[in-house]
């Protein structure tokens, strides 16, 4: 197969469930007839019909509640979120009543809502968040955010076969940054596992999205001086590969923990306390956070370059964690 | 069966009621659901009925109280029947207990895991961390005798794996101190599988192997070597040493002897290793590992370099029987330089035997069996056993080691020791 | 479905069942703290329930309310399940992990509604939709009361239905009241029926108290949804005859309203009619009283014995996976016995 975008790549996901599972469809603004705002629904239209690829009026909240009772009904919806910060309007039906369903009556309610979230893109306030944590928060939802081409189309497939609410948030800063060339055939990348995307010896980066490249690249400007980093991907933020993680901060004893979010209340801090817990023996420095500092997203752009975590501040923590 | 008229929680936030007025009194019968008594609470002012049916025969709280929630305000019996003594009741306004509605949480179960052992006065006052704390409990290193190279003089993990590596203390088992269980993660779940807590001596052995794994760099080389000529002297031996000596022959002293000689010729095997220093041992102490029932333990010959055959054949059968009966003294199990494993009684061919820190290799001899070879060109039946010698690559290279092996080949195979 | 005697004879049925059951548990159970928590009911407002979801097929769906008990019952939900549920116990429909009405089951065609009134609205709009999709003639009830209409969710709903021709019928119990909100304080519009128009439906005013009305105007409204004319709303109009809830001493309402609507009683109405129309007879309605009490007291000493859950199950349910790690970790560290 050629090499295609992360973009590319979900798409190529939905569309092969479409073809799959006639109770697979997708629903949000402007994903029909104009393809979506980032194209990545763009064909489906054509091909499916309008049934199956819905354009809704602006009303996320209706949006993420159509689906649910459609869901209730044994569809599979993919509700879009034209950007993950638009997630909001709907938190109330997200987390009050697709979360709880199961729990509260034993209905499952197999629906996706998936958005691109996450900055570097210029966008400010609303195009750049990474709402995530309210989600993890949220108990009966799952949570996922690949980093890599591959993890996108295995995971957006694993979350539209789940039988629980997934929510899906995509990078769109790596949306036609990265491109690989993808195996053939039908297969997923299972929610709830983590991935070491390097081996290393020395310490431990844990983060997930579009930080995972920020890690390996320090990885490799670290290699140099002898500092190997291993660089754990979370992939899922809700259920959380909690072996994996321990895993490896038993074998490096040293930890960075890394994201895009805002500090207070990011997963930063999720990690660190089951760390502390469950793995205090084996630390033999404290466990260093990097994140972006507690304000909404800036847009100029040496504003959100100060922002967001930059490569040097990896680079910089290592050493002194290293050396510690 | 008497049944409690309790104060009822009339709305989510109330936690007390007053009790305005009774509509029955006491000996009266009442009806299950017939109106009994009337409250006033910060929301409501209710008609209470009866919960049962039978007779008021009990009235604990009076017109005009005020009480908490789910408080028993009276009781109804059967027809005919006696109430129970009422105990004290609860009128003042107490400080919020938790409401009936509102689960309470249970206290944990039992603490499962062990009090950690507290750790060493000295120790504390040193700058480290955790793991580096952990590893000194097990190991038992006093912290405030070590160096550290970490920030501010901090011993790091490198600091203390180092100083372990050059250890002279004994190679006996750690002693026998309650040590943490590992995290809640690995503790196996009961339903299909029983817990059984570890002796100490197996956990003794299980630190005792991974630290070994952790400190050398394990490497194995094997040798098959020709053992004819021993099994034959065994043979020809047997009864005379029986009568002699009054105990069996066995194999090992022939081993014990011909390695204790390959030591002299290379002492690199028989040194250990110190922070950057080798330490070559002047005694030749041979240790055997034996398998007990209830695990495993390594008695060692002292000074075999010094000692005859039969020396060695009567220093080794002592320490085993006295293995066997738990006899052993604490000398008798240090000060090791070498360890023999010999599984081949159980069958085994050759393995990958973990090193005895603080040595530098370990020999396990395999089962002697009876093979096919060829001897020039013409093939004949032979005794043979592998010889593997696993040894730490740290101080010994690949060449030393086989030189070492070829050696002792040499020896075993053209034994001429005099037994007596 | 016919507006024939059987059918009357059902009504009346169910709007008594569901009186007797709601004066049980608000009256007794709850006074006498074996119901702990809030208390809901619909007093007064029986017929809007009934009158609709009796003429509901198999494959059709309700989105109900707290205060439609009726139609719970008529989609098989028992008298048991109810106290039960009530009661907090096992066998309650939702094994005790919600409480009074809210609770559902897709097997009969009941959504379990959340707190957040309104949000039902849209979901009946996504339940309407698969019925399209899937080429179904089948309809969705979707139940609210006055307050809802004020939150962005109904009118997000609505608009989606309408804008997608959904087969749903919106019912909307106005019983004036929203806790101690009264109508002219919650919106401008004299009738929510008006707000139909603003989503192209059709927007009807019924007499709540009517059974037979809302039988009527619920008929002509599925009607058009199984043609695939899309939604209706129709605005029952009716009055809360007790508190917002069981501890709500109802001050704000002055009392002269109580009496005036006592006299408009649904379930007195249809008696009536019916004696007069002489398809039942006194006696039959005697008959029809004490069966109903016999069915409410079994069922109330059944539920009355039932178990409580265990506390570790509160741990249970959250995923259908439950490897989940997550909640069963907490349990590890408080209940020994769990696996």
């Amino acid at each position: 197969m050629a090499a295609v975008t992360y973009l590319e790549a979900i798409r190529q996901g939905i569309w092969e469930e479409m073809e799959r599972d006639s109770s697979v469809f997708v629903l949000g603004e402007d994903v029909g007839i104009y393809g979506g705002a980032f194209k990545l629904t763009e064909g489906m239209l054509e091909r499916f019909g309008e049934d199956r690829v819905v354009d809704t009026p602006i009303s996320e909240s209706a949006i993420v509640g159509a689906a649910i009772g459609a869901a209730l009904m044994g569809m599979r919806p993919i509700a879009e979120m034209q950007f993950a910060d638009f997630i909001s309007c709907a938190f109330d039906q997200i987390t009050n009543f697709a979360a709880k369903c199961r729990y509260r009556w034993g209905a499952g309610v197999p629906m996706v809502i998936r958005g691109p979230s996450g900055g570097g893109i210029h966008g400010g306030p609303y195009h750049s968040q990474n709402p995530e944590m309210h989600y993890v928060h949220t108990p009966g939802l799952k949570v996922v955010a690949p980093s890599t081409v591959y993890d996108a189309k295995g995971l957006i497939k694993a979350a539209i076969r789940d039988e629980d609410p997934v929510v899906y948030f995509e990078h769109k800063f790596l949306y036609r940054r990265l491109k690989e060339e993808l195996p053939d055939g039908d297969w997923t990348v299972p929610i709830g596992k983590a991935d070491i995307k390097r081996a290393g010896s020395d310490v431990s980066v844990i983060t997930y999205g579009a930080m995972v490249h920020l890690a390996l690249e320090a990885a490799a400007t670290l290699a140099n001086d002898g500092i190997e980093l291993e660089v754990v991907d979370l992939r899922t933020l809700l259920p959380l590969d909690k072996e994996r993680i321990l895993d490896s901060v038993k074998k490096t004893n040293k930890v960075i923990l890394l994201h895009e979010d805002v500090r207070t209340g990011g997963m930063a801090g999720e990690l660190a306390a089951i760390i502390a817990e469950e793995a205090f023996e084996y630390l033999d420095g404290p466990i260093m956070r990097i994140t972006a500092p507690d304000t909404p997203v800036p847009y100029s752009p040496p504003l959100e370059e100060f922002f967001l975590p930059k490569t040097s501040d990896i680079i910089r923590v290592a050493r002194q964690l290293a050396a510690y | 069966m008497p049944s409690n008229v309790i104060m009822p929680q009339m709305g989510e936030s109330i936690f007390e009621g007053t009790l305005t007025k009774w509509l029955k009194k006491v000996g009266e019968p009442v009806k299950r659901d017939e109106p009994l008594f009337e409250i006033s609470t910060d929301k409501v002012d209710s008609e209470i009925p009866a919960p049962a049916s039978g007779v008021l025969s009990e009235i604990r709280v009076n017109e005009g109280e005020t009480v908490q929630i789910n408080t028993v305000v009276g009781v109804i019996s059967e027809e005919g029947t006696a109430a129970s003594p009422a105990p004290a009741k609860a009128i003042i306004k107490e400080p919020s207990k938790p409401q009936a509605a509102q689960p309470v949480p249970e206290q944990p179960a039992e603490e499962s895991e062990p009090e950690p052992e507290p750790l060493a006065a000295a120790s504390r006052s040193v700058r480290s961390s955790p793991l580096v704390k952990r590893i000194a409990r097990e190991e038992d290193v006093d912290l405030a005798h070590l160096e550290g190279t970490g920030l501010g003089g901090r011993i790091t993990k490198k600091d203390i794996l180092s100083h372990l590596s050059g250890r002279q203390s004994a190679e006996a088992p750690p002693p026998d101190s309650a040590r943490p269980q590992g995290s809640s993660s690995d503790r196996s779940l009961a339903g299909s599988s029983e817990v059984v807590p570890m002796t100490a001596m197996r956990k003794s052995i299980a630190e005792h192997m991974l630290a070994s794994r952790r400190i050398s760099a394990h490497v194995t080389t094997v040798f098959e070597v020709d053992l004819t000529r021993i099994v034959n002297i065994k043979s020809q031996h047997a009864q005379e040493f029986l009568e002699r000596e009054g105990g069996k022959l066995s194999y090992m002293p022939f081993f014990i002897k011909t390695v204790a000689g390959a030591l002299k010729e290379f002492p690199v095997v028989n040194a250990s290793i110190s922070g950057t220093d080798i330490v070559y041992k002047k005694d030749v102490n041979i240790g055997v590992a034996v398998a007990l029932d209830w695990g495993l333990i390594v008695p060692v010959v002292k000074n075999a370099d010094e000692k005859s055959f039969l020396g060695i054949a009567k220093a080794a059968s002592s320490l085993a029987e006295r293995a066997r009966q738990k006899k052993l003294a604490p000398e008798d199990v240090q000060g090791g330089t070498f360890t023999i494993t010999n599984p081949g009684v159980f069958g085994s061919l050759f393995g990958s035997p973990i090193i005895n820190q603080p040595q530098v290799a370990i020999l396990c001899i395999g089962a002697i069996t009876k093979r096919p070879v060829v001897i020039n060109d013409a093939i004949a039946i032979r005794s043979m056993a592998y010889l593997t010698l696993t040894f730490d690559h740290r101080l010994i290279d690949g060449a030393v080691a086989d030189h070492f092996m070829s050696s002792l080949k040499k020896k075993l195979e053209q034994w001429d020791e005099p037994l007596f | 479905m016919e507006l024939n005697q059987q059918t009357l004879l059902d009504m009346l049925y169910y709007m008594k069942l569901t009186r007797e059951i709601e004066t049980r548990i608000e009256r007794k159970l709850y006074r006498q703290g074996k119901i702990v928590g809030g208390v809901y009911v619909g007093r007064g407002q029986e017929a809007i329930a009934v009158g609709s979801c009796i003429q509901l097929e198999k494959d059709d769906c309700i989105c109900p309310s707290h205060r439609d008990m009726g139609a719970f019952l008529i989609r098989g939900i028992t008298p048991r399940e109810i106290f039960a549920q009530y009661m907090g116990r096992k066998t309650g429909v939702s094994k005790g992990k919600e409480a009074n009405l809210h609770m559902g089951d897709m097997r009969r065609g009941v959504v379990a509604f959340v707190s957040m009134l309104a949000d039902t609205i849209p979901v009946a709009a996504g339940i309407g939709m698969t019925y399209k999709m899937r080429k179904q003639n089948n309809v969705v009830l979707c139940y609210f009361g006055d307050g809802a209409t004020s939150r962005g969710d109904w009118h997000e709903g609505l608009n989606l239905a309408s804008v997608q021709k959904a087969p749903v019928v919106y019912i909307c119990n106005n019983n004036y009241y929203a806790y101690s909100t009264p109508l002219e304080k919650q919106m401008a519009v004299k009738d929510i029926a008006v707000r139909g128009a603003a989503y192209a439906m059709p927007g009807i005013v019924v007499d709540g108290n009517d059974a037979i009305e809302v039988f009527k105007a619920t008929q002509e409204a599925i009607r058009l949804a199984r043609q695939g004319g899309g939604p209706s709303l129709l605005e029952c109009k009716t009055f809360r005859m007790t508190g917002h809830s069981a501890h709500d001493d109802v001050k704000y309402v002055p009392q002269e309203l109580f009496a005036e609507w006592e006299k408009k009683d649904p379930i007195l109405r249809l008696e009536t009619s019916l004696l007069q129309q002489k398809m039942v007879s006194e006696d039959d309605v005697k008959k029809l009283a004490a069966r109903i009490t016999r069915e409410v007291d079994e069922a109330v000493a059944i539920a009355e014995n039932d178990p409580f859950p265990d506390p570790a199950e509160t741990l249970e349910g959250v995923y259908a996976d439950q490897n989940v790690e997550a909640p069963l970790a907490f349990a590890k560290l408080f209940f020994s016995q769990v696996r």
